[in-house]
């Protein structure tokens, strides 16, 4: 089977400084990828090069086989979803306008299906009361839970998750979390670049470690977090756990 | 608070006051006349300098009484009105005795020259041979002078005379063609012709026969004896004759003289003071000021002003409605990633910004004719408000673009938006609801500033204002009606906006934080 997202030899430097040093990384439907890594090892930028809210300085991605380009970018980012650190929701309307937004206007989906739609997904991460709240009234982590009901609406074939929990109190990662385990378990194509270990050794198929621009390290995550074989993740996840 | 800004005037006339009672003008030991120095061969400036006849007749005066002569050059509008105010002694301006301005509370000279109404009209244009055949025709004139009056008197009808504030204004809009015709003192307009508008020419002789004098304010009718006293001794020892030789380019005629003792009747009656006098005044009291708000001169103000408050807001409006979305596509042209619109934008912005609005209304409105461009006033005055806008609104809007977190734009950008639609729906929406306070100001700036298209003859409040004072009501009062007009149009939608702010405030995160820190304060 081919890959559903393929990563080839991938570069992206601003400036002069490169963040990104050839990665080459493919994702088979269905899998759940975490890519963990010290700030500032390219995890953001390489999910912003994904989908190509960064330009590739070189090399490419493919979704499904086709290489994204500047003119397939607004077709193809309706098929990935992202999710952001700061979740990004749009202040001036309601939640359910949040998620309605997309499917109204790009997909030209009619007003009363986008809002079924978007009711619907709601209840899916538990957030059906909200629907008319404004985001300013909403907590940090029903904030981000409705980002990801919102990046859901467009039915994506894969979910990018830039450090979903990093921006939240402590006592709101868990609900965050337990809605993106129940997005893997129904089967959901997700990238994740998270600090989160129990979530990435509970839910991953796959761990990759990025150091520097470059992926040092790779495997299933009882090998990678549990016996890794690189130094630098050992020193890695050593900071990270005894936090 | 008008209460307040009431007293502040006062207070100020108070300090300013050249109240023209002889004792404080010899205490002073400066005779102070108001002038409007852009009336050539009476009073123009040359090299920074203030000549004309009625400066060098003036300063005969001032010497004549053992005094300096101080001259102060205001509008045209003003002029008259300064003697009330006390910012002045005496006014000397080429100024027509009137009937109506005596009626008033102005006191005049004898007459000091003879004068008439002139049409110029365009060279060779034959339509125009008489004051007759101005009825049906559009007229120019210098507003509140007897050029306006003569051209009423007439039957032009009030829409056929385009006002301005100075008689050069006039000739330049027959110059472009708007006008056929204008009407304005003899002498002043024989001046300008000799120096520039080679397409113009006077039409035969003046139409309307007048004489000019010096005029004061009614609480000072000895000072005018004194004048006539000096007037009467100039005539006689020469200097006159000199100074008549001097700005008119001809001799002094005996006829001319006999004419001027004939109607020396034209002048207001009044006490006549033997020069000595001045010099045996003894050292004078301090008085106070004499501010009061007249009820009766404001309440007959109103009819007009609300005409004028009615074009002021129509002016705003559209200006306002054109501006806004003209100022929102330069925004757009300005943060775009598209060069040559990006330069256009910024071009366009710097010109307007680095420019004064009065300079641009005058390009508008006298040299786009030049170029086979004709405009109406009111068209004139909206597109140049307008424009005028549109730039300072581009930068609000620009600005306003430029504060929503770039990860808004991420967002919609990862949600399958293209650039467009992303701008429209989240982008523009966020930042109208930001932009909203300094689009406010801006509105309240436009509605103020919409008084300089009076100088394209368009009587909005501020000009009706002027107009009212310049006839001979009390100018403090009328100038204080007028700021309580602009007042009750700009509180009200400072009042909306807040309002709308409120309306919008648990919307953004920002805002909550500001409710937050009140309540914090509280």
């Amino acid at each position: 089977m081919s890959a559903l997202l393929s990563i080839k030899n991938l570069y992206k430097s601003f400036g002069r400084n490169e963040v990104l040093k050839g990665i080459d990384l493919e994702v088979a439907e269905g899998e759940v990828v975490a890519l963990i890594g010290a700030s500032g090892s390219g995890k953001s930028t390489l999910l912003r090069c994904v989908n190509r809210l960064e330009i590739p300085t070189s090399g490419e991605v493919e979704f499904r086989g086709e290489p994204i380009t500047a003119a397939n970018a607004n077709a193809v980012r309706r098929e990935i979803g992202m999710v952001f650190q700061r979740f990004n929701l749009f202040p001036h309307i309601t939640a359910i306008e949040n998620i309605s937004l997309a499917p109204i206007k790009v997909l030209g989906t009619s007003a009363n299906e986008a809002k079924a739609q978007a009711t619907a997904l709601l209840e899916q991460v538990k957030l059906g009361a909200k629907a008319d709240a404004y985001p300013g009234e909403l907590s940090g982590g029903q904030q981000q839970r409705v980002a990801i009901a919102r990046a859901l609406g467009l039915k994506p074939k894969v979910m990018l998750f830039d450090e979903p929990t990093s921006a939240l109190d402590p006592e709101l990662v868990g609900e965050v979390l337990e809605v993106m385990r129940d997005l893997a378990k129904s089967g959901m194509t997700m990238i994740v670049a998270t600090h989160e270990m129990g979530f990435a050794r509970e839910v991953a198929n796959r761990v990759i470690f990025l150091d520097s621009g470059r992926i040092l390290e790779e495997g299933p995550p009882e090998q990678v977090l549990g016996s890794p074989k690189q130094e630098r993740t050992r020193e890695f996840l050593a900071r990270v756990l005894n936090k | 608070m008008l209460a307040g800004l009431a007293l502040a005037w006062a207070g100020l006339a108070s300090v300013a006051v050249a109240q023209g009672s002889l004792p404080q003008i010899k205490q002073r030991g400066e005779l102070i006349f108001a002038t409007d120095p852009t009336y050539p061969p009476f009073e123009y400036m040359e090299k920074a300098q203030m000549i004309g006849f009625d400066v060098d007749i003036g300063n005969e005066i001032a010497k004549d009484l053992g005094l300096k002569a101080k001259w102060i050059g205001l509008e045209w509008a003003g002029v008259l009105g300064s003697l009330e105010s006390g910012k002045c002694d005496l006014a000397m301006a080429g100024i027509t005795i009137t009937a109506e301005r005596k009626g008033k509370g102005y006191v005049f000279s004898r007459p000091y020259l003879l004068s008439g109404q002139e049409i110029v009209r365009r060279k060779g244009d034959t339509r125009i041979n008489g004051p007759k055949d101005l009825v049906n025709k559009i007229v120019a004139v210098q507003q509140e002078t007897t050029g306006q009056f003569a051209v009423a008197k007439l039957g032009v009808p009030k829409d056929h005379m385009l006002r301005f504030d100075q008689v050069q204004d006039g000739l330049m809009d027959v110059r472009n063609k708007r006008s056929d015709a204008t009407v304005g003192d003899l002498p002043t307009l024989k001046a300008i012709l000799q120096k520039g508008f080679p397409e113009l020419e006077l039409v035969g002789e003046p139409f309307v026969k007048e004489t000019l004098g010096i005029v004061a304010w009614k609480n000072n009718p000895e000072l005018v004896g004194l004048v006539n006293r000096s007037l009467n001794q100039m005539m006689v020892d020469g200097r006159y004759a000199v100074a008549y030789k001097k700005w008119f380019g001809e001799p002094l005629t005996a006829k001319i003289v006999g004419e001027l003792e004939n109607r020396k009747s034209d002048g207001s009656p009044v006490p006549d003071v033997p020069i000595a006098a001045m010099k045996e005044l003894p050292q004078p009291k301090v008085t106070g000021s004499s501010f009061s708000f007249r009820w009766e001169v404001a309440g007959a103000a109103i009819p007009q002003l609300i005409k004028g408050a009615e074009l002021t807001l129509a002016l705003t409006l559209l200006s306002l409605l054109i501006g806004t979305p003209t100022g929102l596509i330069f925004a757009l042209m300005r943060i775009s990633p598209v060069k040559p619109l990006n330069w256009i934008a910024t071009v366009y912005v710097e010109i307007v910004r680095g420019t004064p609005l009065l300079m641009q209304i005058y390009v508008i409105y006298f040299v786009l004719p030049a170029v086979g461009v004709e405009l109406s006033s009111f068209v004139a005055g909206v597109l140049a408000l307008s424009l005028n806008a549109a730039a300072y609104i581009s930068e609000i809007f620009r600005a306003g673009i430029e504060s929503i977190d770039s990860g808004q734009m991420e967002a919609a950008r990862s949600l399958g938006m293209d650039y467009r639609v992303a701008m429209v729906n989240v982008i523009l929406p966020q930042t109208v609801r930001r932009v909203l306070p300094p689009l406010t100001n801006e509105a309240v700036a436009l509605l103020k500033d919409s008084s300089l298209v009076s100088v394209v003859a368009l009587a909005e409040l501020m000009r009706m204002g002027k107009e009212i004072a310049t006839n001979g009501g009390s100018p403090t009062t009328v100038y204080l009606t007028v700021a309580v007009f602009y007042l009750a149009m700009t509180l009200p939608l400072t009042w909306l906006v807040r309002r709308l702010e409120a309306k919008w405030q648990p919307i953004s995160r920002p805002r909550d934080g500001a409710r937050r820190l009140k309540r914090v304060a509280a």
